[in-house]
């Protein structure tokens, strides 16, 4: 089944600026790991954005869960963005709160803004944050602030906020360019391993070809917002590869 | 590049030293009118402007200003309610700026402020309105407006805040790390839940920084509003120098000073467990 549907899309961050993505087509079916490659700047995280209008696209059409996201009015957003788990480069964690406020913060979406403000989250929440916790290997770590974790152990905590959610799919945005290449290959080992357990398709951002052969069943290359490759991974070979690299100057 | 070195125009020792003099000429131009303007000053402002008959001799001044040396201690048990007014008008004047403050901030940060064109001019022009009056001024007009008394002094207090407060939380909010905001849009979050988890835990130390440090300078203020009648310390003051009681301003003073002492220890040590 097509979780995801995405129609000549474009974006661009003015008006009068100069457009980032220029007419992306492609579809993620529910059971895909999805990567984008390209070199920096051809608008990956751009691509990613749009998904959940992070990034407001230009034109195009986007169909998630038979929902059209370009059109959804703000109300309607939010409750799309729940149902997307997104983790990123830079974590994006609340560095001044706990791990386990941090992940129980996957559930704002659902969460009423009286019990935002006591941070009264339900029991079945925490238990859930525990869960999580558990499965991420931080179980340890729950009292802990956010910033005294270790770059790896706190892409663990953004990959057990965006469970938390109960997403139907995940957008990662360079999830590991931020940790060193052992670390790398765990977390992205261990988000295969969640999303394959918890059936959650995938789309992710990455510039490291080797992990996303090694972990992704499906490619799009990106170069200069103009999609150069959208096929499975064993339809990438070098010529492909040289042709979406080539802009890049070494 | 080694053509446009060819280019350059050959430098010589008579260009140098021409320099070297004309630069000479204009920086001793500088000095002269410099010069003449402090002198006219002083002749102005100083030499025709005092009145040299009641100084008197220089032994004169010293007698004068030996009046004001010792303690009255009579005064002792009528400082003891002026203090606890003047220190509850810079806390209250303060909370209450606080939350005039809020407003001011979020409007007045460009990243956040609701709609641009409108609010952020509003805030802006609060901000500058507070600090550019001085707080004697604001608490002569609140006098006229709500009479005399403590509630004065803590409305002038909390308006005169409102500027350092407002504009640095509005700084600290236009330098916050994006990451957190967009993390928390992405779950689904409101405008209130970006603010709960991804703005005010960032901005929370500094703000009480600087919301200590300002209620620190309110100390130093609200001592001195009771010289037009807003309560306190001041009130004092005022009395003391009317009925030529020189031992007991100088108690007053003593009193100003430890209480401005008290405040800064307190805010030296809160700042520092906060930061």
């Amino acid at each position: 089944m097509t979780i995801l549907k995405v129609t000549d899309l474009h974006a661009s961050y003015s008006t009068s600026g100069p457009e980032i993505l220029k007419g992306i087509t492609f579809e993620v079916e529910d059971n895909d790991f999805f990567a984008i490659i390209g070199p920096s700047g051809a608008g990956k995280s751009t691509l990613i954005r749009c998904i959940n209008r992070l990034v407001e696209p230009s034109s195009g059409e986007i169909i998630f869960d038979d929902r059209n996201v370009t059109t959804l009015p703000r109300g309607e957003l939010r409750m799309l963005r729940r149902d997307i788990g997104v983790i990123f480069q830079e974590f994006n964690l609340i560095n001044r709160m706990s791990v386990m406020d941090n992940v129980l913060s996957g559930r704002l979406g659902y969460t009423g803004n009286l019990r935002t403000l006591f941070r009264a989250f339900p029991r079945e929440d925490i238990d859930h944050g525990l869960r999580l916790l558990d499965r991420v290997g931080l179980i340890d770590h729950v009292d802990k602030r956010a910033d005294e974790l270790s770059g790896g152990q706190r892409q663990r905590v953004g990959i057990a906020r965006a469970l938390m959610q109960n997403p139907k799919m995940l957008l990662l945005d360079e999830p590991t360019s931020a940790l060193d290449p052992k670390i790398s290959r765990e977390v992205m080992g261990l988000i295969k391993q969640m999303a394959t357990e918890l059936k959650v398709p995938c789309l992710c951002n990455i510039h490291d070809v080797q992990l996303a052969t090694e972990f992704c069943n499906k490619i799009i290359g990106l170069q200069d917002g103009y999609m150069k490759f959208n096929g499975p991974t064993e339809d990438m070979n070098k010529e492909k590869l040289d042709e979406i690299y080539a802009m890049e100057v070494l | 590049m080694t053509e446009e070195v060819h280019h350059l125009p050959l430098m010589t020792s008579d260009i140098i030293l021409e320099r070297r003099r004309n630069s000479r000429i204009v920086q001793t131009g500088v000095c002269l009118v410099l010069v003449a303007l402090v002198a006219w000053s002083v002749q102005v402002t100083i030499i025709d402007d005092t009145d040299w008959e009641r100084m008197g001799s220089f032994a004169n001044v010293l007698e004068a200003t030996n009046r004001f040396i010792g303690i009255d201690f009579a005064l002792f048990k009528d400082l003891i309610v002026p203090t606890i007014e003047t220190f509850m008008i810079a806390c209250l004047g303060t909370l209450l700026g606080v939350i005039i403050c809020i407003p001011a901030a979020w409007f007045g940060a460009m990243n956040i402020t609701p709609f641009k064109p409108v609010t952020y001019p509003i805030a802006r022009m609060m901000m500058t309105l507070s600090r550019s009056i001085h707080e004697i001024v604001w608490a002569l007009f609140f006098v006229a407006v709500v009479g005399l008394g403590a509630l004065p002094g803590i409305f002038a207090i909390a308006v005169r805040s409102v500027g350092f407060i407002a504009k640095m939380s509005a700084e600290a909010i236009e330098d916050i790390d994006p990451g957190p905001v967009e993390a928390i849009r992405s779950v689904g979050g409101n405008n209130l839940q970006v603010l709960i988890y991804a703005i005010l835990p960032q901005i929370l130390p500094q703000v009480l920084g600087v919301i200590i440090f300002e209620w620190e300078i309110n100390i130093r203020r609200s001592a001195i509003l009771g010289l037009v009648g807003a309560g306190g310390l001041g009130l004092v003051f005022f009395r003391q120098m009317n009925t030529f009681n020189y031992h007991g301003v100088m108690t007053v003073i003593i009193a100003v000073l430890g209480l401005i002492l008290l405040g800064e220890a307190v805010s030296h040590r809160v700042r520092r467990s906060i930061i």
